[in-house]
């Protein structure tokens, strides 16, 4: 289990970037992300807002390492994640842990999902779990933790849905026992019940757990009830960032205003939608 | 792991099934040669393939044959222009097309995928690298570095190992490295990147077993290529020296053809087409099944 963190907002913030700039090799290139700078405090849920290519998924990988940034400093409790003399930097990146938008991708197809999570394990915890009755009862805690039945275990990515595939990839996040989780846009590809189910979910995992999160989504709506904090990006920069609730009922920026009234209505839509008129069906 | 294998050969087309048993059948008289070649290096005498029997030269097929101790044997495809029993020799000539297709599929095969995943995987400078030499050593033909390494070492198996081997690896570093590129890029890797775990694992327990079906088929289409080499070195008589090679063979048929002895040139001629047909036609039902860019 992740052990409850206090929630205390302590003077150093757990993460802190400064001025990033990443870019793209290309002729020319292309700056996704330019000169972005916020902080996030332990024990707190940020959210990243924005449109398609607003630089919102460079800025997680370019957190978790996969992407190296143009300029700028990203700071995990005070270290400097990308200064080379740094001997901290690698357990930095071990407790800075990502979800991926895309589940069946982010899934090595040929592993069964309980070996995906015992190798977590295996790799990163071989102090605590050292043999294999161990590691077999920690992966099915895990399972549970992400509320998944324990007979996955045994099934290979392709063979469960896109909701368990996602609770799959937060629970092995979740396995490296990390400091900060970020979620990269982690309900899009899932339809709009499994969505909801999959919120509340996290809802309650950070609630017990008491986890750092950086949330990111398309959606301010999604945010809205989950983060305690949020940022409106677009094409590269902050436009926007406070209170998620404020924002959203009350948006200062031009984007933001278009990003809330993006957000269907769904009571409306419904009612609009009575399903198709009786006599046409009769016609036919 | 068995009843899966068994699964899937199952599910392969009939084409692919019938090459699965004519390779085995193959396989098993190649084993069965290795050990009797085996028992007369042992004991020291001259093989019965090798042993020259003249007054029996160019019986035809299912001749009984005098041997020198007075004892008769059924010649099951006749004899050749030294008397010696075609089969046995066929069966011999089994043994060396596997030695050359499994010893230079296990240099070829490995090192070409090696640096295909190294290259795909680290991108850069090691790619750079990796593409250059690959490049060169296309450049090189074939059967002159063979002739090459043959002036060299001499005549023998060791040049054929060797030339097959050093230009055999560009096609499956070729392949391998592309289909690593396309992994390298996928959701899983950059996980794998995420959980910090080191490169050789990420290479060799990730990457590896989902480019695994790529290495299978390049080995599927090497080895017949492989084969057909060494028949070729036999023919042109710098491979295999003393050994009935199937070039040999061949070779050896060549001269009397003219005057009616068909037997030695279509037999080994027909153990060539049928092995080398059924492994292509294996690798395309593997292809079929395994290359996932050609499935449905």
């Amino acid at each position: 289990m992740v052990e409850k963190g206090p929630k205390t907002q302590s003077s150093l913030p757990l993460l802190e970037v400064e001025n990033l700039v990443v870019e793209y090799k290309g002729r020319p290139p292309k700056r996704a992300v330019n000169g972005v700078s916020f902080s996030v405090q332990t024990g707190q849920s940020v959210g990243i807002v924005g449109g398609s290519g607003c630089g919102k998924t460079t800025i997680a990988k370019t957190i978790v390492g996969l992407q190296t940034p143009l300029s700028g400093r990203i700071l995990f409790e005070g270290h400097d994640l990308f200064s080379k003399d740094d001997k901290n930097r690698n357990n930095s990146y071990r407790e800075i842990q990502m979800v991926f938008q895309d589940t069946l991708g982010a899934l090595n197809p040929r592993m069964r999902i309980g070996s995906v999570l015992a190798e977590v394990l295996k790799f990163h915890r071989r102090k605590e779990f050292t043999d294999k009755a161990q590691i077999n009862i920690k992966v099915l805690e895990l399972l549970d933790m992400v509320e998944l039945t324990p007979d996955l275990a045994t099934r290979f990515p392709h063979e469960i849905s896109g909701g368990q595939r996602q609770r799959v990839g937060i629970a092995r996040a979740l396995a490296v026992k990390p400091r900060l989780l970020i979620a990269d846009e982690p309900v899009s590809a899932l339809d709009v019940a499994v969505q909801a189910q999959m919120l509340k979910m996290l809802h309650r995992l950070l609630e017990r757990t008491g986890l750092t999160m950086i949330f990111i989504a398309h959606d301010l709506a999604v945010v809205r009830n989950l983060c305690d904090h949020a940022i409106v990006m677009d094409s590269g920069i902050i436009v926007e960032q406070g209170d998620p609730r404020e924002l959203f009922s009350n948006p200062a920026a031009e984007f933001t205003r278009a990003l809330v009234a993006a957000v269907p209505d769904v009571s409306r839509s419904l009612e609009a939608f009575k399903g198709p008129d009786k006599s046409d069906q009769c016609r036919r | 792991m068995w009843s899966r294998t068994v699964d899937f050969i199952k599910s392969l087309p009939l084409n692919a099934r019938i090459s699965i048993v004519v390779i085995l059948i193959y396989s098993l008289a190649a084993l069965w040669a290795e050990i009797t070649a085996f028992g007369y290096k042992l004991r020291d005498e001259t093989p019965a393939y090798n042993a020259v029997n003249v007054e029996q030269c160019y019986q035809p097929p299912l001749s009984r044959v005098a041997m020198p101790d007075g004892s008769t044997r059924i010649a099951l495809m006749g004899t050749d222009n030294l008397g010696r029993d075609v089969f046995s020799r066929l069966l011999q000539g089994a043994r060396l097309a596997f030695h050359v297709g499994i010893v230079t599929s296990l240099i070829a095969v490995p090192f070409g995928a090696l640096l295909g995943l190294l290259a795909g995987y680290f991108g850069g400078r090691v790619d750079s690298i990796c593409t250059w030499l690959a490049a060169t050593v296309a450049a090189i033909p074939a059967l002159l570095l063979i002739l090459a390494v043959s002036l060299v070492v001499g005549k023998g198996l060791l040049g054929v190992y060797v030339g097959i081997s050093v230009t055999t690896w560009v096609g499956i570093y070729r392949t391998v490295r592309a289909e690593t590129l396309k992994h390298r890029g996928l959701g899983y890797v950059q996980a794998a990147r995420t959980l910090g775990y080191g490169k050789v694992r990420i290479i060799l327990r990730h990457i590896l077993p989902n480019v695994l079906h790529v290495i299978i088929i390049a080995f599927s289409t090497r080895f017949p290529a492989a084969v057909g080499t060494e028949v070729f070195m036999g023919f042109l008589g710098i491979g295999v020296q003393n050994e009935p090679s199937w070039g040999v063979m061949i070779n050896n048929a060549r001269v009397r053809l003219w005057q009616g002895v068909w037997w030695e040139g279509t037999f080994v001629t027909l153990a060539l087409f049928a092995l080398v047909l059924s492994f292509n036609q294996l690798g395309d039902a593997l292809r079929d099944r395994l290359d996932p860019s050609r499935a449905g």
